[in-house]
């Protein structure tokens, strides 16, 4: 068995997926090909409702696994399709050097119809014990079939979704009750597309002279590029930055997004700017403080840096931070790097849902 | 005269929790001492520029190199652009992080021993904390030969450029490089003047190997699994080697090389960090202290080599003639700079003991040469076989005892080696190994060992670095072996350059029923 024959899709009765893959492999060994090296650090599942969304994920996380092997399981599940189920096999192999490949599996599994229901039972029978599962959610999550998304989620140490792609404050919602009612920690590929701007931020106050200055924001805006459709995702970045900062300090978001610190209210808002490209992420934040003095961080996106400055009687040199890649597949290997979920998301969900009341 | 009290600690930047770049350190300046020569252009800078390109440097961090050749600010960060374009490890390096970076970067000219230079570095210093915000916090590194040491040392204290937080100032730290000394007394020596000017904990001897995410891993995989350490000893564990190899040869530290030799400049720093790593008992933090206080228990149990019979447990060579990875190499006695009738070792090989409750008559053989046949290393666990040999009437089975090998550099990794019965009707058994590779599991390359060190300075953990009672250990252990060698007329045991070493070293061990395992 060559590389070639590994990467190729081999479909196979659902029934016996594990048993095709034994077969695959021996016949590997057999043929005395011992620079290739099976590995799996996670088994990721993701769920996707059409061909494209299919597509997609297959291409991101063959080149994820580049990085961080794994088991991936792509389930189309369409439940106005046909019913049936039917599954693939196939190995994603990369070389590491002095010749050698790793190999991680690939198993996709299409089901319409009723026989949706099947799937969750069959992934679960699938998964590498002792591995940590995250489950990646293409799209809009289906607040509407919130028992299928559970089950789902059943032997999920982590969800992945993308907030970008919300089209309503419900689904962080829904992510936020997942964080609540069951043991899958959520993570967002849009707070990991944040992390740059909240390095950024927290270097404004890493000098011991500014970190007193925490205590006297008295204004913060944010600007989100937007689209011309609008949609809520697009606003969902920097919500979740307001958020953040809110969190991190101490901050009250009461119930219709009004926020307050110790010394009274304090202004959080967040513009939408039309952008002809990049819609969804952030431009610029503006943090002011009580004496007047400012300080922001923007995007020069052709330095690709963002640029911290200051204004007023604050001294402090212009410093930069690198912004890093927002490669569907680079998010998603800097959330499985991650041993354990993000905690400070877990604590940022429920201002962001609260601040969304106001830009809904 | 009172003495202030120290500020007190400023609480974290509740923005940095969750961030890979959790901890920042306060903006400084770190001034290199030696900043035209190799250490600075290969190592130093590149790994600063590293730093920053991570985003782990924070605003204003200020970098001022001081030596005797004359340049501007301008011609030092193009020689240390170029630098950067060949030895970083993020490259291609790129363009909006070094005109950030280089907008930092400093240069002083000035000679070690003359004040004039210190002066004009201090006024240097001083209108960097008013441009760059660097707060007075000072580095110095010393990239130096360590006869330049008492030097720069009473110089900064004599223009009271060391500052100290527990007498109300801010930070001063010099980190320094081996050799730390060449004898005991010239390690008490310099440890000695280092006090002269700075405190203990202010001093930061540098050894490359603890940078090594290797290195550090060495900790977590005894002390953050449960699995290894109720085997870790002497009921379970038959026998340990360390290797450290290099495929090249003394290159042009010939002249160096004469006198120290293999031992000084590989056994006594970096494999005795490793060994006290791999046979330290648990500290109670991962903390400076409590790690460092484990390590130095280690040396101070290594039993001394047996008076008169030294040379029974150890073994010197000398490359000669051979090839190495396809390449014709010369002996050491041809290298430049070498004396054609050099007893100076280039390989040294060991048995020792350590002398405590866990590992009492455990052998740890160690080894380290030049010009063997690779570049590696490597330390390896060697269990003690199974106890009951239930299959030594069956043909077909022999049973080898478990290895645990973990792999410093290159293809850094850890492998278990067991026996597992080959498939078929009969019991046939054969040796397999359960392998970690980080370029596997992590794929990312691993900061280089300078980043982290640098790093940990700035941030004022020196649980990375030896510690004084560490090296002066490690010198009172080696000394009488030194001394012994020295007064041998003998020439050590020659070695073809690109083999394992002198057959003496095969002996060594062979002596006792065991092997070197090829790493």
């Amino acid at each position: 068995m060559n590389e070639a024959a590994l990467e190729a899709d081999v479909r196979v009765d659902p029934t016996a997926i594990e048993k095709s893959l034994a077969e695959l492999w021996r016949g590997n060994k057999d043929a005395g090909d011992d620079a290739l090296t099976r590995a799996a650090l996670w088994n990721v599942v993701a769920h996707t409702s059409s061909t494209e969304m299919h597509t997609t994920a297959s291409e991101i996380l063959g080149r994820a696994s580049a990085t961080v092997p794994q088991r991936t399981i792509i389930v189309r599940a369409n439940p106005e399709a046909e019913p049936e189920i039917a599954s693939w096999i196939s190995a994603n192999c990369h070389l590491v050097g002095g010749g050698k490949q790793v190999c991680s599996e690939e198993i996709a599994i299409v089901a319409g119809g009723d026989r949706i229901h099947r799937v969750p039972p069959l992934v679960d029978a699938l998964l590498i014990p002792d591995m940590p599962v995250a489950v990646w959610w293409l799209g809009d999550l289906p607040n509407e079939h919130e028992e299928y998304v559970l089950s789902l989620l059943d032997p999920a140490d982590r969800l992945i979704v993308d907030s970008a792609h919300f089209d309503s404050p419900a689904d962080l919602l829904l992510v936020e009750r997942v964080a609540e009612k069951t043991t899958t920690t959520p993570a967002d590929l849009n707070w990991v597309r944040l992390e740059e701007w909240r390095s950024a931020t927290a270097s404004i106050f890493d000098p011991p002279d500014m970190r007193g200055r925490l205590r006297t924001i008295r204004r913060l805006r944010a600007v989100a590029a937007t689209s011309d459709s609008g949609i809520f995702g697009e606003a969902v970045e920097a919500l979740l930055f307001a958020a953040w900062l809110s969190a991190q300090l101490g901050h009250d978001v009461d119930a219709a997004g009004k926020v307050a610190g110790a010394a009274g209210s304090i202004d959080y808002t967040i513009e939408r700017r039309r952008q002809p490209s990049g819609a969804g992420s952030l431009l610029e934040i503006e943090i002011e403080f009580d004496d007047g003095c400012s300080a922001s961080v923007a995007r020069d996106p052709e330095r690709g840096i963002l640029v911290t400055t200051a204004a007023g009687k604050i001294s402090m040199p212009e410093s930069i931070t690198r912004a890093t890649s927002g490669r569907p597949e680079d998010l998603i290997v800097r959330q499985l790097k991650q041993a354990r979920g993000d905690q400070v998301l877990l604590k940022v969900m429920p201002a962001a849902s609260r601040l969304a009341k106001r830009i809904s | 005269m009172s003495v202030a009290a120290p500020p007190p600690a400023l609480a974290p930047n509740p923005l940095r929790e969750g961030l890979e770049q959790e901890r920042v350190p306060d903006a400084s300046c770190l001034v290199i001492f030696g900043a035209s020569g190799d250490l600075t252009s290969r190592k130093l800078l590149p790994a600063l520029y590293s730093l920053a390109h991570d985003g782990l440097l924070p605003a204003g961090q200020t970098i001022i190199g001081f030596a005797r050749p004359n340049y501007t600010d301008d011609a030092f960060r193009m020689a240390m652009r170029e630098a950067c374009d060949k030895y970083a490890r993020t490259r291609p390096v790129d363009e909006a992080v070094w005109e950030n970076f280089a907008r930092g970067l400093f240069y002083v000219q000035g000679d070690f021993g003359e004040a004039e230079g210190y002066f004009r570095l201090n006024k240097k210093l001083q209108e960097c904390d008013q441009t760059r915000g660097t707060g007075a916090g000072r580095i110095y590194y010393l990239a130096v030969p360590p006869q330049f040491f008492p030097v720069i040392s009473e110089l900064l204290g004599a223009e009271k450029m060391v500052t100290d937080p527990e007498r109300g100032g801010p930070f001063t730290r010099v980190i320094i490089e081996k050799p730390f000394g060449h004898d005991l007394q010239s390690a008490k020596e310099l440890n000695r003047v280092a006090v002269t000017t700075f405190r203990e904990r202010q001093v930061f001897r540098i050894d490359h190997y603890l940078g090594k995410e290797t290195v550090q891993n060495l900790l977590v995989l005894r002390f953050a699994n449960g699995i290894f350490e109720p085997f870790w000893n002497r009921q379970y564990i038959d026998h340990v080697q360390l290797t450290v190899a290099e495929s090249i040869g003394v290159e042009k530290r010939g002249g160096y090389f004469e006198t120290a030799g293999i031992t000084r400049d590989i056994i006594q720093n970096h494999m005795l960090q490793l060994l006290s790593l791999v046979a330290m008992e648990a500290p109670v933090a991962f903390e400076a202290d409590p790690v460092r206080d484990e390590k130095v228990k280690v040396i101070r149990a290594l039993r001394e080599f047996p008076k008169g019979h030294q040379t029974e447990c150890t073994v010197r060579g000398q490359y000669a003639d051979g090839s190495v990875l396809g390449e014709k190499a010369i002996a050491y006695r041809k290298e430049p700079s070498v004396s054609p009738e050099s007893r100076t070792e280039t390989y040294a090989a060991m048995k020792v003991f350590i002398d405590n409750w866990r590992w009492a008559d455990v052998p740890f053989y160690i080894r380290a040469g030049k010009r063997l046949p690779k570049r590696v290393t490597d330390i390896s666990i060697h269990f003690r076989p199974a106890p009951h040999p239930m299959w030594r009437k069956l043909r077909g089975v022999t049973t080898r005892p478990n290895v645990l090998a973990i792999r410093i550099q290159p293809d850094e990794g850890i492998s278990l080696k067991f026996d597992s019965k080959v498939p078929g009707p009969s019991v046939r058994t054969a040796p397999v190994t359960m392998e970690f590779r980080y370029a596997t599991s992590f794929g990312a390359e691993p900061p280089e060992a300078y980043e982290r060190l640098l790093l940990e300075t700035m941030l004022g953990d020196s649980t990375l670095f030896a510690r004084r009672d560490e090296v002066e250990t490690a010198w009172a252990w080696l000394d009488p072996l030194l001394d012994i060698w020295a007064a041998d007329p003998r020439p050590p045991d020659f070695y073809p350059a690109g083999t394992w070493g002198p057959e003496a070293a095969d002996q060594l061990i062979e002596r006792d029923g065991r092997k070197w395992r090829r790493p």
